[in-house]
């Protein structure tokens, strides 16, 4: 049997096999999957619907260029979640102080988010780099530790001065990311997205810092060998990805919420993970697979309101569909040199 | 009488390339026969359908005169075939006893009886002379002890044939003997072996007869008549040898200083215990030692890439002068080094030449300008480094992995040495790489030497080591000996220094 037979017949089991997996459980449920399918697909690509899944896949989009940019140096950041926390604190918490600067405010308010998030991503490279700890379990930790943090700011010292609502001040209207489709929640941040998406590019294929980083991740003793100094390039790739994750953050507070609140994009992180893995760590792939879970984080919704479907049977369909892009990715093997 | 093992117009094709190209063999019971030829000659290819690793497009394969398929080494190990791979299949954080368990059919009803299998591995232990420890790390062991738990892992099923690729290629002479020893031990009780490997001593030493290939082809054989050496060379190689360069250089002044060199292994104990000497302009300074007794923390000290403990290590490159410096700043004066584990250091295998090309170059304004790569002249540069040093590579774009070792090798060779170098650290630059590309590295070193460079030569090859070296020095448990003139000491007592700290 050729290669080619073999690959075909590998992507089509693959195939068949994430189309039943879902399916066996939704029947299960009660429930028709086409119909299930159907009501996603609809809801996602209708009048309503398609402006919500960018809505999700902007900071989707911009925390799986973080994961993908760690990644890419070795480094497993699952700490998205508490990096985007950090970079919504800190641009709401000198947000009042831009009022009246205009466009440049919001400049400044979307940079100290990424300032907030670098700089928990830096503190996560320096614990690995000097002290050996595993950056997992500290991204992991430091998640709890920056959901209390902001629970606690909200309620306490950042609290809207009325303080009855569990959330803090507005920011000041020149901080806001203007909506660009009249009627829809899509908001200018899909410019930065997009932005972000060909920076990215540019840093892996142009730059010594993007070069260097991969070359860390795909062997670190060639980075010894090539005298890079290694444990500050990991606080470096550290801090870019957590910037990137920041960076959604004060997205998010600019363009949909305009304050703290609790659960500000609760599950981004993993999904971000998700993301960058099935984009295979490509800056022009991430974009469109944070529109794939943007159906999914907008979809859910539709799901329960037309069809009664509850919401782990929503996670079910997700966690399969990502396991169907991961298996045709193993079913279509890659051997193109990192040119 | 029928060959134990016969193969009849073997074909086999990756792609556009026919790594074997109508080939035939057969080795009698009891029979050493050598397999040699260059890097890419398709040995490699050949003995991996021979154990069932990869199966010929076309052509069969016979066992005492009757037609076998063998689909995966299982089969050849039911067949009464064993191969030991060149690159070891071990894993590292089992102990011995583990890995010689893994993958055999015990392991599979979920149980495994350590002690009704230890016996049998330990007959075979001591067939091979070797005192190994069962419950030791596989992380411990030295090269030599590796090879040895995948002997014993193959020589556990009892083979008709064992096939051994390249064995020798990382022993140190010790240890090669006593494993040459070992197979004419295994040739008169009956098995048949055969051996790959890039040294003819080797071939000379115990085959019967060798084989030679060449593009992927069986050339000819030889019978190993030593007044035929050079006829074999011709053979392996397809024309004539460069000839050997013996230019000198004239010595100049100290260049690199060590003194009382104090420097750990990864887990903190002394790896290199006070060592000093001094490495001058023009010459080429031996390094010597059983694996694992120091001097590969030496040249990774004196490369930058470990940690100094105590001591010095000075260099006055140029109008530099500069102490204990970090691997980067050494490669801008002028350092350049050969790591001995290529896939480990030297290279990054997934990436394209031309990255790999980079990789020492970032601090060259030629690449690199404000943080930005310049991708243009890093392309061309790579493509005149890999035209110039014949590097097999199909440009500059290929995928280092796709390259065989030996172009791996000279691409490395090509990247570091160059009109500003003045001191080069080799690292076994010529390990496991077959003669031509081997004299066209000495050759080089010799080159660089004539040219005023000074060379340490960290070697485990003694005859490499008396042919181009000036001055030779030996380290046993981190304690270094020398350096003397070569033509003030023996191989006996080289032979003697390794042995005795």
């Amino acid at each position: 049997m050729s290669e080619g037979m073999t690959r075909v017949i590998r992507v089509t089991i693959v195939l068949v096999v994430a189309a039943l997996v879902p399916s066996l459980f939704v029947l299960m449920a009660g429930h028709n999957p086409w119909r299930v399918l159907e009501t996603l697909l609809l809801y996602a690509l209708g009048p309503q619907g398609w402006s919500e899944v960018l809505v999700h896949a902007i900071p989707l989009t911009l925390i799986g260029l973080g994961v993908a940019f760690a990644l890419r140096g070795g480094l497993f950041n699952i700490g998205s979640d508490g990096q985007l926390i950090a970079g919504a604190v800190l641009a709401v918490f000198f947000a009042p102080y831009l009022e009246g600067w205009g466009i440049a405010g919001l400049l400044v308010f979307l940079i100290l988010g990424s300032l907030g998030g670098a700089a928990l991503g830096a503190l996560v490279g320096y614990l690995r780099a000097w002290f050996g700890a595993s950056e997992i379990i500290v991204t992991i930790m430091l998640n709890y530790v920056m959901v209390q943090m902001i629970s606690y700011l909200i309620r306490g010292p950042m609290q809207e001065t009325s303080r009855f609502w569990p959330q803090s001040y507005l920011i000041p209207e020149n901080c806001f990311l203007p909506v660009i489709v009249q009627g829809t929640r899509l908001h200018a941040g899909l410019f930065v997205a997009l932005i972000m998406v060909i920076v990215f590019a540019v840093i892996q294929r142009r730059t010594v810092i993007g070069f260097v980083s991969s070359v860390l991740g795909a062997n670190p003793g060639a980075a010894v060998y090539a005298g890079f100094r290694v444990k500050m390039l990991t606080v470096i790739v550290m801090a870019i990805s957590g910037g990137l994750a920041g960076l959604a953050g004060a997205v998010e507070v600019g363009g949909i919420y305009q304050r703290l609140q609790d659960n500000m994009a609760e599950g981004f992180g993993l999904a971000g993970i998700a993301i960058a893995l099935i984009a295979r760590l490509e800056a022009v792939a991430i974009p469109l697979a944070a529109c794939l879970f943007g159906i999914f984080f907008a979809g859910t919704g539709a799901l329960q309101r037309e069809l009664a479907l509850p919401f782990p049977l929503v996670w079910i369909i997700e966690s399969a569909v990502i396991f169907a892009v991961a298996a045709v990715q193993w079913a279509l093997p890659n051997r193109k040199a990192v040119a | 009488m029928t060959p134990l093992l016969e193969a009849r117009g073997l074909n086999k094709c990756f792609g556009q390339l026919r790594a074997n190209d109508d080939v035939s063999f057969s080795i009698f019971p009891g029979e050493i026969v050598g397999v040699v030829g260059e890097n890419g000659a398709g040995k490699s290819t050949l003995v991996k359908m021979l154990g069932g690793a990869l199966v010929p497009d076309s052509g069969e394969i016979l066992i005492s005169g009757s037609p076998v398929i063998l689909h995966s080494p299982a089969d050849a190990q039911r067949a009464g075939i064993s191969l030991v791979h060149q690159h070891f299949n071990l894993i590292e954080n089992l102990t011995v006893e583990e890995n010689l368990v893994l993958g055999r059919p015990e392991l599979r009803h979920g149980i495994i009886r350590f002690k009704n299998l230890r016996p049998g591995f330990l007959t075979v232990a001591e067939d091979l002379g070797t005192h190994i420890a069962f419950d030791a790390r596989v992380s411990t062991l030295s090269v030599g002890g590796r090879q040895q738990v995948e002997l014993i892992r193959a020589l556990f099923h009892d083979p008709r044939l064992l096939i051994l690729d390249e064995p020798t290629a990382v022993l140190p002479p010790n240890e090669r003997d006593r494993l040459l020893r070992f197979i004419r031990l295994l040739k008169e009780r009956g098995t048949a072996i055969i051996l790959i490997s890039h040294k003819l001593d080797d071939l000379y030493d115990c085959c019967d007869r060798a084989v030679v290939m060449r593009g992927g082809r069986v050339v000819g054989t030889s019978d190993l008549r030593a007044d035929e050496r050079a006829e074999l060379i011709r053979l392996i190689v397809g024309a004539e040898l460069p000839p050997p360069d013996t230019r000198h250089g004239t010595l100049g002044k100290a260049l690199v200083s060590v003194k009382d060199l104090v420097v750990h292994r990864d887990n903190g104990t002394v790896a290199v215990d006070r060592a000093s000497f001094e490495l001058h302009a023009g010459e080429i300074v031996g390094l010597c030692g059983v694996e694992g007794n120091g001097q590969t923390e030496l040249l990774q000290a004196m490369a930058g890439m470990r940690p100094v403990q105590t001591g010095e290590i000075i260099y006055a490159v140029g109008a530099q002068r500069m102490a204990n410096a970090d691997a980067a700043s050494l490669r801008r004066v002028g350092v350049a080094h050969i790591p001995e584990d290529r896939l480990h250091y030297a290279v990054v295998a997934a990436f394209s030449l031309t990255l790999n090309f980079l990789l020492r170059k970032l601090s060259k304004p030629r690449f690199v300008t404000w943080g930005l790569l310049r991708r243009q002249a890093a392309t061309k540069a790579t493509a005149t480094a890999i035209k110039h040093n014949d590097v097999r590579a199909s440009g500059p774009r290929a995928r280092m992995a796709d390259l065989s070792g030996g172009n791996q090798q000279k691409f490395v060779i090509a990247r570091e040495l160059g009109d500003d170098v003045g001191v080069i650290l080799a690292g076994h630059p010529t390990r496991g790489l077959d003669i031509r590309t081997v004299v066209a590295i000495r050759n080089r070193l010799v080159a660089e030497r004539a040219r005023g460079v000074a060379i340490l030569l960290l070697s485990a090859d003694l005859s490499e080591v008396w042919d181009i070296a000036d001055r030779i020095m030996v380290m046993a448990r981190g304690r270094l000996r020398g350096p003397v003139r070569v033509g003030e000491t023996t191989l006996g007592e080289i032979g003697h220094w390794m042995t005795t700290p």
